[in-house]
């Protein structure tokens, strides 16, 4: 029964997709959708003016959220005025013909609904960032200021780029873009060598990630001819193609969207830059690393999504990607200090959830969870920021202590604790449905080990719950109990005005935490808000019958990212697979229910025992998680779990050996082979011929009447030899 | 016009030596401004663009008896060459101003005397006039390396000189040969225009005298450009020029080498292109991932800039050699855009150089606090090199990689390149992020870092200068220009490059539409 009705991906491939691509409308109506773009880029633009003019007031920051607010309310609006998808043309960018083929990439938006969702959340959160962040930055006036916020305005610039473009080539403008925008906030602090270095790495790690998109984009332009999307869909979606190159060309183009997606949103094995990327100011962390740019990854794929369904495979190994980076990213998460570490390795662990949604075809459930994701991870890292900004600089979650019961303190508490039970996944709350709509589907879904790594994710949600609460436990509950960090957040380069913030900083004696003002305060309010309410839409009616996640379904639902998704080919509404009502009979079932119904227990439970179990380690009794660690460092045989968990399984350290170093010695014995080889004994030594047969006729020269006779008989029989020789050439050849 | 374009620099030289001492900057660079004017005014006047004829012609008998009748014009890809060139030069000038302090008027005549001869190659219509000038351009710049030179120019300098020299002599041999066999077969009537002896050498010579044609011509242009094996002494050129002479090496020089193999070796030997292009290819990638990882370990930061010459004309060379339209309006664009940032990069090392005296990444760093001006132009160029989309370096890079990706027996287009030439070459892109960003994080960023025996705060020189400022500015406009309206170039050159590649045809194959070869297949 299970088998036979289950969806079976395999089923799929010569399926034709059943919707078809929404006509697509050439607008003229909509043209100030562009300035969904261009308002950031005059932000930029003044930014660098007030640059230019030494600007030392807050103007940047108001410029910057003032233009983010206009992206904002322009985009709710294009969602509300739009209904079909339509391609709006802003310019040429690079577009050329030829007899018998063209290449055009133009500057044009492509407005569907899952466009509308990505940038609603993109250019709202990146208001409220922007405004947290005039507070954040404050010590930077007149100084990094109008760095940091004309790299805020780059990057919605970017992002914008990467969602709204009408092409891959747009796509890939703003995938480089974004990760440009990333080196340049990462390394905001550019003294310190640790951020110089973590830019760099997130830049070149990215590199990787876009090497696999730009082949992924000449193959698909090779066999498809065109890369605008409509175009695409439509030729994939009347299935006269065919393979190029021997048949894998369209077998292979997954693979190569997938490499890229992995390096921007931060997946195995390319996740190693996101941590580091905590080196940047914590709004960056918050708006870039966290809510917005690091979901990029999952639009490439919803946005590519018949190109994954054609080659079913693909989408197994995008689950057991996501499922094990998930994994790995929890445990690590786990045994870290750094409250922002550990909020960055959660990142990385719900960025695998998302992918583990999109690989067993809840495409609904990998962009809900992105959505839900994108507010409650906001609120973490805002939070941590404004205890990093108020502790000046510490972040050690065992140096911390008793933040609720501070006074001032109480907000960033309380969000943060709305933050924790949306990521823990507790029950009613935005992250426990957007989880539950992916890890059902694990069970529904049939695919290699889909059940075994559905319940790996079920644990992984456990290890959340415990390792979220963790934080909080120890940094907000408990006794009131906190040490200075060591450096003020801004310290790094205007070394010599230490003494400016002596009074409200530095010193042993004295140190007074300063709380948050209004600004940071009223952001983290609405945030933690949007997270609660983002569980909403899952009650919402939907448009379709029959299908949960109200309107945030639907809109995926309208776009590239559910075509091809199949279903019910004569009932082409429904088109999901996540277009399950309650008791559809084809699902399959764990411990002998539905998945979506067992599910709602299952991880609630499982959210619930983490959330106990860091409760009582971490705040009831905290002397047993030390008791734990030593009782585990003293065992030999487990004493390696623990530690490997802490140096992160030493994933860097083999990167480095296997990568960086051969490479390394290979540039010096390049160089060496340059130096002495090529140039020392090819070029120069060539060059040395003339003198060395000089040296060699020279004895020649030797001033001997004798000697000069003997070689000039000699000469002579050889310019005779020659000539006997050449005339028999040239006659033979005359001959013929 | 092209006469006028020639001579001008020449009339300059004149006008510099004859001037005093401290006039002469002035005099070359209100010399190099009315060339530039010159050159927009035949730009704006040049009825060639998107189409494929010439312009600007004019003729001057010389020996007659031999054919030899120096002819001048321009089609739309060297008008486009001749514009980099003009514009580089004012900038070049300009750049030199307080670098350069002594013998002036030597200077700035040798600058100007290269003008000319780039110029020269560029609208040159006869093989005589085009071997007269791509010669010359070697003698200025052996000058301006030996004199105003670094620490081992005497040594760069003969290199150099000597170095490029053999090459273009093999070229020589063969340029001769082939007018002797165009005199052969026209019953003694010599010629040396260009186009005659293309038509020559397309109709008349078989396969195997195409190869040694190839051979002939690989080897003159491929020390100038340079591809692999023949590329050491453009490290050593490189660095010991002064900041003028490595931007004009690299912007312009360089470039007589690709534009070379565009104009010569592309039309006039087909059938052994389309016989050796792998080979060359392969040269080409080796020299993009060999020269990127050497960059990685240079300490050196001219040097390293120089290496990433090898690691990016490979690009062009690819493109070249993917024989279809989008890989030859590539390489077009990749070698204004190559120009633009690296004769950029070659200023902003100069610009330092001229304050900490020392261009040793271990001895100089951090350097953004002290001067963020220049630091935001260094990260600017870097990231037009690196092919950040946007700028310009992604548009050629881009249409270079995707032009070698399809071209195959399996792709969209006839070629003998294919996917796995593109796939390894595009690892390029990874080594350029690693070995330039590397070079950024030293010396803009990290902690600062000055070499020993710098003076005295006070006295420790100052961010930019306006005039230094004026110099990148341009530069940075046409990144952005090109990165965004690439069509510029693009739609201007098409029309030649598609008469370029028509002689292709016959040997490849149609081109197929790319919609149309996917859809012979039909449904799977």
């Amino acid at each position: 029964m299970m088998t036979s009705t289950a969806i079976r991906i395999a089923e799929l491939v010569p399926a034709v997709p059943p919707v078809p691509v929404a006509e697509v409308v050439e607008a003229t109506s909509h043209w100030w959708a562009g300035f969904i773009l261009w308002f950031p880029l005059i932000s930029l633009v003044l930014c660098g003016l007030c640059a230019a003019f030494r600007v030392r007031s807050k103007l940047p920051a108001w410029i910057t959220i003032g233009s983010l607010a206009c992206s904002f309310v322009l985009t709710i609006l294009l969602g509300n005025a739009e209904d079909v998808p339509e391609r709006i043309l802003l310019f040429e960018w690079i577009s050329m013909e030829w007899l018998g083929g063209s290449f055009v990439a133009n500057f044009a938006l492509y407005i569907d609904s899952l466009t509308i969702l990505w940038m609603s959340f993109v250019t709202g959160l990146g208001t409220l960032i922007a405004l947290y962040a005039s507070e954040y930055m404050e010590p930077d006036v007149g100084k990094g200021y109008t760095r940091f916020f004309s790299g805020v305005s780059i990057f919605l610039f970017a992002m914008g780029c990467l969602v709204m473009g009408d092409n891959l080539l747009m796509l890939y403008l703003g995938w480089e873009g974004v990760g440009f925008a990333s080196y340049w906030l990462i390394g905001y602090y550019y003294r310190r060598p640790e951020a110089v270095a973590a830019a760099k790495k997130a830049f070149i790690v990215n590199r990787i990630g876009d090497l696999g998109l730009a082949l992924a984009v000449y193959l698909i332009w090779a066999t498809f001819g065109t890369v605008q999307y409509n175009e695409l869909m439509t030729i994939i979606q009347s299935g006269d193609f065919s393979e190029v190159y021997e048949g894998w060309s369209v077998k292979a183009i997954p693979y190569l969207l997938m490499l890229a997606a992995f390096g921007k949103s931060a997946q195995l094995p390319l996740y190693v830059w996101l941590p580091d990327a905590m080196e940047g100011p914590t709004p960056v962390s918050a708006l870039i690393h966290a809510a917005t740019m690091v979901t990029a990854g999952i639009y490439l794929i919803a946005r590519m999504y018949p190109f994954f369904l054609l080659e079913p495979a693909s989408l197994h190994l995008v689950a057991w990607v996501g499922g094990l980076t998930a994994l790995l990213a929890a445990t690590i998460g786990m045994a870290q200090y750094d409250i922002k570490r550990i909020f960055a390795y959660s990142t990385v662990s719900q960025l695998g959830f998302m992918f583990l949604g999109l690989g067993v075809l809840t495409t609904y459930g990998a962009a809900y969870h992105v959505f839900t994701h994108a507010f409650f991870k906001a609120v973490l890292f805002l939070t941590a920021g404004a205890v990093m900004h108020g502790f000046a600089g510490q972040l050690d979650l065992r140096k911390l202590s008793g933040l609720r019961r501070m006074k001032g303190w109480r907000i960033v508490a309380w969000t943060m604790f709305v933050g924790c039970i949306c990521l823990a996944g507790f029950p009613f709350t935005s992250g426990y449905f957007s989880k539950d709509a992916i890890l059902a589907e694990a069970f529904v879904t049939q695919g290699p080990g889909f059940q075994v790594l559905g319940w790996l994710a079920i644990f992984t949600a456990f290890l959340t719950a415990y390792y979220t609460f963790r934080v909080w436990c120890r940094v907000c509950a408990g006794p009131v109990h906190y040490e200075p960090g060591d450096e003020l957040h801004d310290d790094d380069h205007h070394d010599d005005h230490h003494d400016d913030h002596h009074d409200d900083h530095h010193g042993e004696h004295g140190f007074h935490p300063h709380a948050p003002r209004f600004a940071i305060n009223f952001v983290l309010v609405v945030i933690s808000v949007g997270a609660l309410l983002a569980a909403v839409p899952y009650f919402m009616p939907n448009e379709v019958e029959g299908i949960k996640g109200g309107w945030v379904a639907d809109m995926v639902h309208g776009s590239s990212a559910a075509s091809g998704i199949p279903g019910h080919p004569d009932h082409p509404g429904s088109l999901s697979d996540s277009a399950h009502g309650d008791g559809h009979a084809h699902h399959g079932t764990i411990l002998g229910m539905d998945p979506h119904s067992a599910m709602y227990y299952i991880s609630g439970v499982v959210g619930g025992v983490g959330l106990l179990l860091a409760f009582w380690l971490h705040l009831w009794r905290r002397q047993d998680a030390d008791r734990l660690r030593s009782w585990l460092l003293s065992r030999a045989w487990i004493r390696w779990l623990p530690v490997a968990m802490e140096n992160k399984w030493y994933v860097d350290e083999v990167y480095h050996a296997l990568v960086r170093a051969p490479l390394w010695l290979l540039g010096h014995v390049f160089h060496a082979f340059d130096r002495y080889i090529v140039d020392g004994l090819l070029v120069d030594g060539t060059s040395r011929l003339p003198r060395l047969l000089g040296r060699w006729f020279q004895p020649l020269q030797n001033g001997l009447l004798q000697s000069y006779a003997v070689t000039m008989a000699g000469g002579a029989v050889l310019i005779v030899l020659m000539m006997v020789l050449m005339m028999q050439f040239f006659q033979g050849g005359a001959v013929q | 016009m092209s006469w006028l374009l020639i001579l001008l620099p020449l009339a300059g030289v004149v006008a510099v030596v004859l001037s005093p001492a401290r006039m002469a900057k002035i005099v070359a660079m209100l010399t190099t401004l009315v060339v530039f004017g010159v050159s927009i005014a035949a730009a704006v006047g040049f009825d060639g663009w998107g189409k494929g004829t010439w312009g600007l012609t004019g003729s001057f008998d010389w020996l007659s008896r031999y054919g030899i009748e120096i002819q001048v014009g321009a089609d739309s890809v060297s008008l486009v060459l001749v514009l980099l060139t003009t514009f580089l030069m004012p900038l070049a000038v300009l750049g030199s101003f307080t670098s350069v302090r002594e013998r002036l008027r030597e200077y700035y005549g040798w600058l100007l005397g290269l003008e000319a001869a780039m110029l020269g190659v560029f609208l040159a219509k006869d093989l005589v006039l085009f071997y007269v000038c791509f010669e010359f351009t070697l003698v200025p710049m052996f000058f301006i390396i030996a004199i105003y030179g670094g620490a081992n120019r005497a040594k760069a300098s003969v290199k150099f000189m000597i170095y490029t020299f053999t090459g273009s002599l093999i070229t020589l041999a063969a340029f001769l040969w082939l007018a002797w066999s165009a005199s052969q077969a026209a019953d003694g009537a010599w010629t040396f225009s260009i186009a005659a002896l293309t038509e020559h050498a397309v109709s008349g010579l078989d396969a195997t005298q195409q190869g040694w044609l190839l051979l002939a011509l690989l080897i003159g242009f491929g020390v100038k450009v340079p591809i692999f094996p023949v590329h050491t002494w453009l490290p050593l050129a490189h660095t010991e020029a002064p900041t003028a002479g490595s931007v004009i090496l690299a912007g312009v020089l360089l470039k007589l080498g690709t534009y070379g193999l565009y104009r010569f070796m592309l039309p006039m030997c087909p059938e052994a292109v389309v016989t050796w292009a792998p080979l060359i290819a392969v040269l080409a990638i080796i020299g993009i991932l060999y020269g990127a990882l050497i960059c990685w370990v240079q300490t050196d930061v001219k040097k390293l800039v120089a290496y990433s010459s090898v690691s990016h004309l490979g690009f062009c060379i690819l493109g070249l050699f993917a024989l279809n339209p989008m890989g030859l309006e590539g390489s077009i664009l990749y070698m204004v855009n190559h120009g633009l940032s690296t004769g950029a990069l070659f200023f902003l090392i100069g610009m330092m150089y001229e304050r900490y005296h020392t261009r040793d990444m271990n001895a100089v760093g951090g350097l953004a606090g002290r001067m963020p001006i220049w630091a935001c132009f260094m990260v600017f160029f870097v990231l037009a090199s690196v092919g950040l989309p946007g700028l310009n370096g992604f548009v050629s890079e881009f249409l270079c990689l995707i032009a070698a990706f399809a071209a195959g027996d399996m792709g969209a287009y006839p070629g003998v390149l294919g996917p796995w030439y593109a796939a390894i070459a595009a690892l390029g892109m990874i080594f350029a992020a690693m070995y330039l960003l590397i070079m950024v994080g030293r010396i803009v960023f990290g902690p600062e870092k000055l070499p020993p025996g710098t003076p005295d705060e006070e006295l420790l020189p100052q961010d930019l200068s306006v005039r230094e400022i004026t110099v990148l500015v341009p530069l940075a406009v046409f990144c952005i220009v090109l990165g965004v309206q690439p069509w510029i170039v693009i739609d201007g050159t098409s029309a030649a490059v598609a008469d370029t590649l028509a002689v292709y045809e016959p040997i490849l194959g149609q081109a197929k539409s790319a919609v149309q070869g996917a859809l012979v297949g039909g449904a799977p």
